[in-house]
């Protein structure tokens, strides 16, 4: 038993750090633009067929660099068209508008690319378990974990350390003020949003290889990473680090003593912590790591 | 001069024209009569084109497309064409009974057909046994939809959970071994299915080392898939379907799950084979129909027709679901030249469909005790490639009556109660 436990939190945290990966981006997007983007699961599903759709041309590899990038600039765009009008409005319009567009998209992809799910072959030397007895750590999900530590460094290296991240920060907590200064917080969001996208698209690259590519990937995924957000604290990104892996632990440990239990444990975890901090674990308005 | 609100007195021409045009009426009724003869008989028909299951319901809708424009080319029904008229049940019972109620009330539909979902189906079922209307279900497997919950005006076209388990079981236990581990979807389809199989597997002499439920929608299988290799099986059975299924055997494979057990399942489809990578196309499994029958009359001319409206890729059981369930209606009711749902519910009891309809080598017929087409398995293994196609992804085995796969009318539960 204790060794199943003990493979169950080892996975857990693995699964875990990809719920941390789309919390992310969603959290950016909800700490400077106040948007709670119903449609990330939408763009994960776009990031997921771009790779799969430019593979093979540009190799596995290449899909992975370039397929987050493209759906950052669709993520762009669709900032610039239909959020930004919304953003002097009820954050309840922009809500409405993204809960929409999740819809749109799943049926665009159906649309473009078929109901039927679609084959993806991820590099043979990663399709396998790296061990007899830990078969469940392959060499993808290690590697999958490795991309998210990169991701997660790197974005809080560029919010820490760099310019633009110094300004998304500061807008965060008082955008007046940053506008007052001259930024141009107009550009400043779309680059947010764009970023927050961007980790959609490489968890959507990511799944594609671990999970079966279909337009209806995302909707599974967003509810997790919802749930990581409030549980490690509305605009704390730290806290929504943690979230994720909590909830991942949390489903791994609930499913060996009762697996069908192993969804709801999230929804159980949040309302505890809910209850006994209402804020989330380190939840602060307006703070951002 | 006459102001508008003052009244007019008919003239002689007035009295005249309105003769003339009452005349004119009568003579012209009977027209009028025969272009009412030509309002198509609707045909509704609830599947869940959007969700988990949507390209399945879309293979059955195009299926039944085919079915509609066959019909209507060789004549119709009692000399009137059939409409199809599409809804969505969004994978939700309540949307599925709404998107029921809409058809058979407004729309005023004949006939009704679905759905994909187990559950879904045993809704709108209700709907449709209130309403008196005739209701072919083509996808839902769960048992009691044709046992203990049957009903006079429901009639099925897929196989039942317990056809499905007792195609397979024997084969499993004799190649694979006699200590199974389950993997079930979680809902009423799922259940059954591992019942009939755990049942089977108990008259073999074999055991269950356990029974992992997992909820519809589940992406991540590790969990469950830990504690199944901690049991040390023979058999993985994989029963989630669609992509819950490509995602588990996805994660089996990448696992190496597959040296250290045999996986394999019951129902498998060619829309969850095709949306795997060739590595994950593992086991012995059952197809409900399968499109490479050579020497088998009619199936060519299915596979070829439905290339032709399918961008160039052949049928799957789903098609023929929704192909078999429209020919079903159309065909009884052109026998029995009527509409009545009561005479059309008792006629379809031992009802046989013909070799262009059925595309199989069994006798295929509606049992009259319980509803239930004995329609064949078809039992084999999955293949990473395809050998004479690249969609010849099943090699089947065995084709095995449906008579021999159902339980006795008797054993299904099943007590149909006609109206007064």
């Amino acid at each position: 038993m204790t060794q199943l436990l003990l493979f169950n939190v080892t996975n857990g945290l693995i699964i875990g750090a990809f719920y941390a990966l789309m919390a992310l981006g969603l959290s950016l997007i909800l700490n400077l633009s106040n948007v709670i983007n119903f449609a990330h699961g939408g763009f994960l599903v776009i990031g997921g067929y771009i790779a799969y759709t430019i593979t093979p041309y540009v190799g596995f590899w290449g899909a992975l660099l370039i397929a987050p990038v493209l759906t950052a600039v669709i993520g762009f765009a669709v900032e610039a068209v239909l959020i930004r009008p919304l953003y002097g409005r009820d954050p309840l319009y922009s809500l409405l508008m993204t809960f929409g567009l999740a819809f749109i998209i799943e049926d665009g992809t159906r649309f473009i690319w078929g109901a039927q799910g679609k084959p993806v072959t991820i590099p043979p030397f990663l399709a396998r378990p790296l061990s007899h007895e830990f078969f469940f750590i392959t060499g993808y999900r290690l590697f999958m974990v490795a991309t998210v530590t990169i991701a997660v460094g790197l974005i809080f290296t560029l919010l820490r350390y760099t310019r633009l991240g110094i300004r998304i920060r500061a807008a965060t907590l008082d955008l007046e003020t940053v506008a007052a200064m001259g930024v141009n917080v107009r550009m400043l969001r779309s680059l947010n949003f764009a970023g927050g996208i961007y980790l959609a698209g490489l968890a959507g690259a990511l799944a594609a290889g671990q999970l079966g590519l279909e337009p209806t990937m995302g909707t599974g995924l967003l509810m997790p990473s919802f749930i990581a957000i409030i549980i490690g604290g509305v605009g704390s990104l730290t806290g929504t680090l943690i979230g994720g892996l909590l909830i991942g632990v949390a489903s791994g440990v609930t499913a060996v003593f009762a697996p069908a239990a192993s969804e709801a444990v999230m929804y159980v975890l949040m309302a505890v912590i809910l209850l006994a901090r209402p804020r989330g674990l380190l939840g602060e308005e307006g703070m951002m790591t | 001069m006459a102001t508008p609100f003052q009244s007019r007195r008919f003239d002689r021409r007035s009295v005249l024209k309105g003769a003339a045009a009452l005349g004119g009426l009568s003579v012209a009724s009977p027209f009028v009569i025969a272009a009412r003869a030509e309002t198509p008989i609707r045909i509704g028909m609830i599947d869940p084109l959007t969700g988990v299951y949507a390209a399945v319901a879309q293979n059955e809708v195009m299926g039944a497309r085919l079915a509609v424009d066959q019909i209507n080319a060789a004549g119709g029904v009692l000399g009137r064409p059939i409409e199809l008229l599409v809804e969505d049940s969004a994978n939700d019972v309540g949307t599925g009974v709404q998107k029921a109620r809409k058809l058979i009330e407004r729309d005023q539909v004949s006939f009704l057909i679905g759905d994909v979902n187990s559950g879904v189906a045993q809704a709108i079922a209700q709907v449709s046994n209130e309403k008196r209307i005739l209701h072919i279900v083509s996808g839902g497997h769960t048992d009691s939809i044709t046992g203990a919950d049957c009903k006079w005006n429901v009639y099925r076209v897929c196989n039942t959970t317990s056809m499905e388990a007792n195609s397979v079981s024997s084969l499993l236990f004799s190649q694979y071994g006699k200590k199974w581990h389950f993997i079930t979807p979680d809902y009423a389809f799922g259940h059954t299915l591992q019942k009939a199989a755990a049942t089977d597997l108990a008259k073999l002499g074999g055991t269950v080392t356990g029974n992992e439920l997992t909820p519809l929608g589940t992406t991540d299988f590790s969990a469950y898939l830990i504690k199944a290799q901690a049991a040390s099986p023979d058999v993985i059975l994989v029963l989630p379907q669609g992509s819950d299924m490509v995602n588990c055997l996805k994660q089996i494979v990448q696992f190496g799950l597959n040296q250290q057990a045999h996986v394999a399942g019951l129902q498998q489809e060619l829309e969850a084979l095709e949306a795997m990578p060739p590595e994950a196309r593992i086991g012995i499994w059952m197809f409900e129909w399968y499109w490479n029958q050579p020497g088998v009359p009619g199936v060519d001319k299915f596979v070829a027709d439905i290339r032709k409206v399918n961008g160039g890729k052949v049928p799957t059981a789903r098609h023929w679901f929704g192909y078999t369930s429209v020919h079903t209606l159309a065909g009884v009711a052109n026998q029995q030249k009527t509409l009545d749902s009561v005479a059309l519910a008792k006629a379809l009891g031992n009802f046989e469909l013909p070799p262009e309809i059925k595309l199989q080598p069994n006798k295929c017929y509606y049992r009259a005790g319980d509803h239930q087409l004995m329609t064949s398995a078809f039992v084999g293994e999955a293949q990473s490639h395809g050998a004479s196609d690249p969609e010849d992804l099943f090699r089947v085995d065995h084709v095995i009556a449906g008579d021999a796969t159902a339980p006795a009318e008797g054993e299904t539960g099943c007590k149909i109660q006609w109206p007064a």
